[in-house]
């Protein structure tokens, strides 16, 4: 039965989603279609009644961004690197679909969706590698710069997660406080994983459409009662979802 | 020897400044000109290469945002941000919403500067039936614990310092021994009654020290936390007189031009 109830979202939409590049730990801006998303997400909590105590974000700006939007003013923020998107290495700032040209749909899916699969490491020589690591939000953080992620698969993302999750949210969440988590594609569904049981094979088939809030109900031992829901329209949020899906197919040119 | 900084910034313009009313814990939103001038704080801040470690600012929503359009602009949306009720402006009672022009023609200027900036000086308290009672009596005060008559008095600048103190001492002060560099976002009178203490400024001087809206201050502190010398306004001298000028001529009845 339903004890709790916990709110993810996917930030609204940054140029790097619609220019279908692996944005990662790139600090990108929310772009006008990623304010709209987040607008109406807070239209709809306040449509819902859903008042928050508490939300955790990212140290990504369009994480904080979209919970700046959507919430009242008063409702504290805290804001982790280990909420951070999945660091996508070498491949952070390159295109999904020229990447599907050189190394086929499938491999790009793979890479983006699997669970154990480590893209290579960034290096100095990375153009955006001095822009993550210069900045003084990494030297804050409760794990030393030079031992910080240079790249993650998802079960790497869940290690590192899991740790804030159970000292931090988890113990708010048991005391009945309503939390939200403004978060990432990846990261959320690394956390989903974990609180629904999702297998790592099954896991390849979950795909988070971005601005959409979903549900998920927890029982007292914070386990998934049941799936998550995404809450809205859901011919609308069934769009989206095959919008992300498509992201790597290569287009095909008209004959 | 300067151990620690310490900056204390006074929100941005909300309409009511402009109608030069008293705003007290009324929640009105930043107008285009606060906007402006929260970012042109965050602008001057960041070419001054200043790096802060956690915002503490009150529970109004201007205050808040002041905050979060500094922290966009130094592109540290990560920071910490803490708010509470201890740095919230002082309770100006039965004046809340009254236009300090309005008074000073029924009351005249220098009564009007005095109940603004003095430090003993009680203005009339408030009851249920005055018209912002209910918007000031919020439920985000009942969390705090903050009853409706302590919400419908009216304070002095003393009382402020008061209720201001044990936050400075318990949750602030902590932090800065820890030197960690803290910004504090609040009001013109709950900023000044923090300066007072920090600086050691008399009771009758303290009438004198006008605040400007969006301009960072700075005070630099030794091992005990107290100031080292007067604080600062950083940024252009001269407009920031302009400024301070401005929020002085607040109180006084415009003179018809014949």
């Amino acid at each position: 039965m339903s004890k709790y109830k916990l709110i993810i979202l996917r930030h609204g939409e940054g140029a790097w989603n619609k220019e279908n590049r692996f944005c990662s730990w790139v600090d990108q801006k929310l772009n006008s279609d990623g304010l709209e998303e987040a607008w109406n997400c807070g239209r709809q909590l306040k449509a819902l009644n859903f008042e928050f105590d508490l939300v955790f974000t990212s140290v990504l700006n369009r994480s904080i961004h979209t919970a700046w939007l959507i919430l009242k003013e008063q409702v504290p923020v805290e804001s982790s690197w280990r909420l951070n998107e999945r660091h996508y290495g070498a491949l952070i700032g390159l295109n999904w679909e020229k990447m599907a040209l050189n190394h086929g749909e499938e491999q790009v899916r793979v890479w983006r969706r699997s669970y154990n699969m480590t893209p290579p490491p960034t290096e100095e020589s990375h153009p955006y590698y001095h822009e993550i690591y210069s900045d003084c939000r990494y030297k804050v953080c409760d794990m030393a710069l030079d031992q910080l992620p240079r790249s993650e698969s998802l079960k790497e993302v869940l290690e590192r997660l899991l740790p804030y999750w159970n000292e931090r949210i988890a113990p708010e969440v048991l005391k009945g406080k309503t939390v939200m988590l403004s978060a990432h594609g990846n990261s959320s569904r690394a956390l989903l994983k974990h609180l629904e049981g999702i297998s790592d094979e099954d896991i390849i088939n979950i795909t988070l459409p971005t601005g959409v809030l979903i549900l998920l109900e927890l029982d007292k031992k914070l386990r998934a009662v049941g799936p998550h829901q995404f809450l809205g329209d859901q011919k609308a949020i069934r769009e989206t979802i095959k919008k992300v899906d498509g992201q790597v197919k290569v287009k095909q040119g008209k004959k | 020897m300067s151990k620690y900084k310490l900056i204390i910034l006074r929100h941005g313009e909300g309409s009511w400044n402009k109608e030069n009313r008293f705003y007290s814990w009324v929640d009105q939103k930043l107008n285009s000109d606060g906007l402006e001038e929260a970012q042109n704080c965050g602008k001057q801040l960041k070419a001054l290469n200043f790096e802060f470690d956690l915002v503490f600012t009150s529970v109004p929503n201007r205050f808040i945002h002041t905050a979060w359009l500094i922290l966009e602009e130094l592109g540290q949306e990560w920071m910490p941000v803490e708010s509470s009720w201890h740095l919230n402006e002082h309770l100006y009672g039965a004046s809340i919403g009254l236009n300090w022009e309005t008074m000073a023609l029924n009351h005249d200027e220098e009564q009007v500067r005095i109940w603004r900036r003095s430090y003993n000086v009680t203005l009339p308290p408030t009851g249920e039936s005055h018209p912002y009672c209910h918007e000031i009596s919020d439920s985000r005060y009942k969390v705090c614990g903050v009853t409706l008559d302590q919400l419908l008095r009216s304070e002095i600048l003393k009382e402020v310092l008061e209720r201001l103190l044990p936050y400075w001492n318990e949750r602030i002060a902590p932090e800065v021994l820890k030197g960690k560099i803290v910004v504090i976002s609040a009001h013109g009178n709950s900023s000044r009654a923090l300066l007072k203490r920090l600086e050691g400024i008399s009771n009758e001087d303290i009438i004198n020290i006008t605040l400007p809206t969006g301009v960072p201050i700075l005070l630099e502190l030794d091992e005990n936390l107290h100031a080292l010398g007067p604080h600062q306004f950083l940024g252009d001298q001269e407009a920031i007189r302009v400024a301070i000028k401005k929020v002085e001529d607040q109180g006084k009845v415009k003179q018809v031009k014949k």
